[in-house]
């Protein structure tokens, strides 16, 4: 895929948004959680990073620290950086941002996308008024134009009629419109980053197959930089150009999609993909799964050296040791595994 | 246990005139209705039709899978054969015998024979039971087992589904959602049921655990022979799973076929539509389908997919398809021959 290198050049010369070494920890009654625990990410203008793992990995609330949506009481962020460079090219520190200036961000210039529309979408207001909100909260646009521009943002996610659907309220509309219009909703004032968060995961096949041809379409229009974050490795080969696999509170393996997909260099990588039911093989035979063994380390007491350690094919005594660190396999390709040199995955 | 050391399944590639000559379970023109008729406070709407005219055979130790999108009246189907819910119209016999005219003790003392596995282990278990009374319950109501000898056979199907005698005084709380998906196929499994509907079993978990589950359910189907209802929204597990796939779309049955042929030569456009949409599953993305699925409440009339066909033409609107054979086993409910998918 020529795209995909040409996509990683752009982001080297301009990330959109990097993130390093960000650690955020929910403090609860029975103690510490390090949710996210050291992960870095960049994405660049058009292109399109696939954060991907199962659920506790810590992919939403990478997301949602990004956004800083997290509640200060019970979620702290105790190191990193997260810098943003806005529509000017000038970088903004998000993580030491006043509450103004992240209002001014959040919406405007990063937009987020969530897994239940129903849910994110206010019922007492009608979608026009939703969508026009941002756009004349952060662009200053009048009621009418306001109104103007919401009636185009629904035309340009596929709602068909939108003039007879501006003044629905959310109830009154399906799952996969309920999902445009939060892409509407987000796209309103036309932002440098977008961040999905398992936006089909609720949706019908087909309607999933629309939201993904839409999402893909309006991005390269755009030339936005985009966050898709899911838990189906599937997707990540349809949208992204680059994915970074997370495993409790880790990344542990990055690079570009056709890379870290067809030929993993971390075994926690390769055993998600062995996990998913896929076609015949070429005898026709069906291909057995192999499930990982064990279960998802407790979030209160990761295992020592390696997350992995305990459910890996190739751990050795140098894995419950020592913490793996990032290593380049490649110029663009990085795998959190002490051994990768020696196993064949 | 005695039925079952006779339903032995010999071969799994087994014919179309055997499946059809001794049918576990069959449903013929199976319908339901749900809405009201009007009463003192309400006024009568127009009824959603979940299920409309559906036949059926499963073979004994069949997989057959059920697939379609929400609203495509899948889930009612699976608890239409069970007798969960009762059927507007059509009937259904398992083993030779009609449900619908049992009567409800008779009906009781039969669901011994036929269970279910729900998608959500947390709520589908009883969050104040222990897993020991939550599987010695159906044991001793079906089994007449009492005291150490329905512990015995608790911790029996508890260690089939791969957990141990250990787990039989622990919360559903204390277990992942693997282990409770695990616990509920063992509450399943229980009253040595011969035919089980499993509605979306793996879809609430994650890919690692969903990929222990469908071996387990695969690994107890070969053992036990058990005859299988699979029903999900998910395309490549179905393709793992299942002998045999229906593919539902507004309560009608649109393709039949087994698996393979399904998979490698779908003859619907509907069913070639869902091939396409699902991440992974084809190269191919010839076309997206348009629109939603219609309200089932007022289905178009005619072929109900037309609205979304691609290859729709004025006669798709004025005949109701009959599902007709394309190949071996392989029948279809349209009227094209002439289009390529």
């Amino acid at each position: 895929m020529p795209l995909t290198e040409q996509a990683v050049e752009t982001a080297a010369r301009r990330p959109v948004l990097s993130v390093q070494n960000l650690k955020t920890h929910f403090m609860t009654d029975a103690g510490v959680i390090k949710a996210v625990n050291g992960v870095s990410l960049s994405v660049g203008e058009g292109e399109t990073l696939a954060v991907v793992g199962e659920s506790g990995s810590g992919k939403s609330v990478t997301g949602l620290t990004v956004m800083r949506l997290l509640g200060r009481t019970t979620a702290r962020v105790v190191g990193g950086s997260i810098e943003f460079v806005d529509r000017d090219g000038k970088a903004i520190d998000l993580l030491n941002l006043s509450d103004m200036g992240m209002e001014k961000v959040r919406g405007h210039d990063i937009a987020m996308i969530f897994q239940d529309p129903m849910s994110s979408l206010n019922p007492v207001f009608t979608i026009g008024n939703q969508i026009a909100e941002p756009i004349r909260i952060h662009q200053g646009f009048g009621k009418k134009e306001a109104r103007a521009k919401a009636l185009d943002l629904l035309r340009q996610v596929g709602i068909s009629d939108p003039e007879s659907r501006i003044d629905s309220y959310p109830h009154q509309l399906s799952g996969g419109m309920r999902q445009r219009v939060m892409i509407a909703i987000a796209l309103a004032c036309d932002p440098r980053l977008l961040i999905a968060d398992e936006p089909t995961t609720a949706l019908d096949v087909t309607i999933q197959a629309q939201i993904m041809a839409l999402l893909k379409q309006l991005q390269a229009e755009r030339n936005m930089a985009m966050i898709f974050v899911t838990h189906d490795l599937k997707l990540v080969d349809e949208i992204a150009d680059r994915v970074a696999v997370m495993y409790a509170s880790q990344v542990v393996e990055e690079g570009p999609v056709d890379q870290v997909l067809g030929h993993p260099r971390h075994p926690y990588t390769k055993a998600l993909l062995e996990c998913i039911p896929s076609r015949r093989d070429a005898q026709g035979e069906r291909r057995q799964l192999h499930p990982i063994p064990g279960t998802l380390p407790n979030p209160l007491s990761p295992p020592s050296g390696c997350r992995f350690h305990p459910r890996c094919g190739f751990a050795a005594d140098i894995c419950i040791a020592s913490d793996p660190e990032l290593e380049a396999v490649a110029s663009d390709h990085v795998t959190r595994c002490l051994r990768w040199q020696e196993v064949a995955l | 246990m005695s039925e079952q050391a006779d339903i032995e399944r010999t071969d799994i590639e087994r014919t179309a005139a055997e499946i059809r000559a001794q049918p576990l379970l069959s449903a013929r023109g199976i319908t339901k209705y749900f809405g009201n008729d009007g009463g003192m406070f309400s006024k009568a709407s127009a009824p959603i039709r979940a299920v409309e005219g559906v036949d059926l055979d499963i073979a004994s130790g069949e997989v057959l899978g059920v697939v379609g999108e929400s609203g495509s009246g899948k889930s009612t189907l699976g608890r239409l054969v069970l007798r969960l819910i009762e059927p507007t119209s059509g009937t259904v016999s398992f083993d030779g015998k009609d449900l619908c005219s049992l009567q409800t003790g008779e009906m009781r003392r039969f669901r011994r024979h036929m269970q279910m596995i729900f998608q959500d282990p947390f709520s589908s278990l009883n969050a104040r039971m222990t897993i020991g009374d939550a599987l010695v319950e159906p044991i001793a109501l079906h089994l007449g087992l009492r005291g150490q000898a329905a512990r015995d056979a608790a911790v029996g199907v508890l260690e089939r589904v791969g957990l141990h005698a250990d787990h039989m005084k622990r919360y559903p709380r204390m277990f992942s959602g693997g282990q409770r998906q695990r616990i509920a196929i063992a509450r399943a499994l229980a009253s040595s049921p011969r035919f089980i509907v499993a509605d979306e079993p793996v879809s609430a978990l994650d890919v690692s655990v969903q990929a222990e589950v469908i071996n387990l359910l695969q690994q107890l189907q070969k053992e036990l022979g058990l005859t299988l209802m699979f029903i999900s929204h998910d395309l490549s597990v179905v393709e793992v799973i299942t002998d045999r796939v229906m593919v539902l779309y507004l309560g009608r049955v649109m393709e039949l076929a087994p698996t393979e042929s399904l998979y490698g030569n779908p003859a619907h456009p509907y069913t070639a539509a869902l091939l396409q949409a699902a991440p992974g599953m084809t190269s191919v993305k010839k076309h997206i389908l348009k629109g939603e699925i219609p309200s089932p409440a007022n289905p178009p009339s005619g072929c109900v997919f037309r609205t979304r066909c691609p290859f729709a033409i004025d006669a798709c609107a004025h005949t109701v398809p009959a599902l007709r054979p394309v190949g071996p086993d392989h029948l279809k409910a349209c009227i094209r021959d002439d289009i390529e998918l």
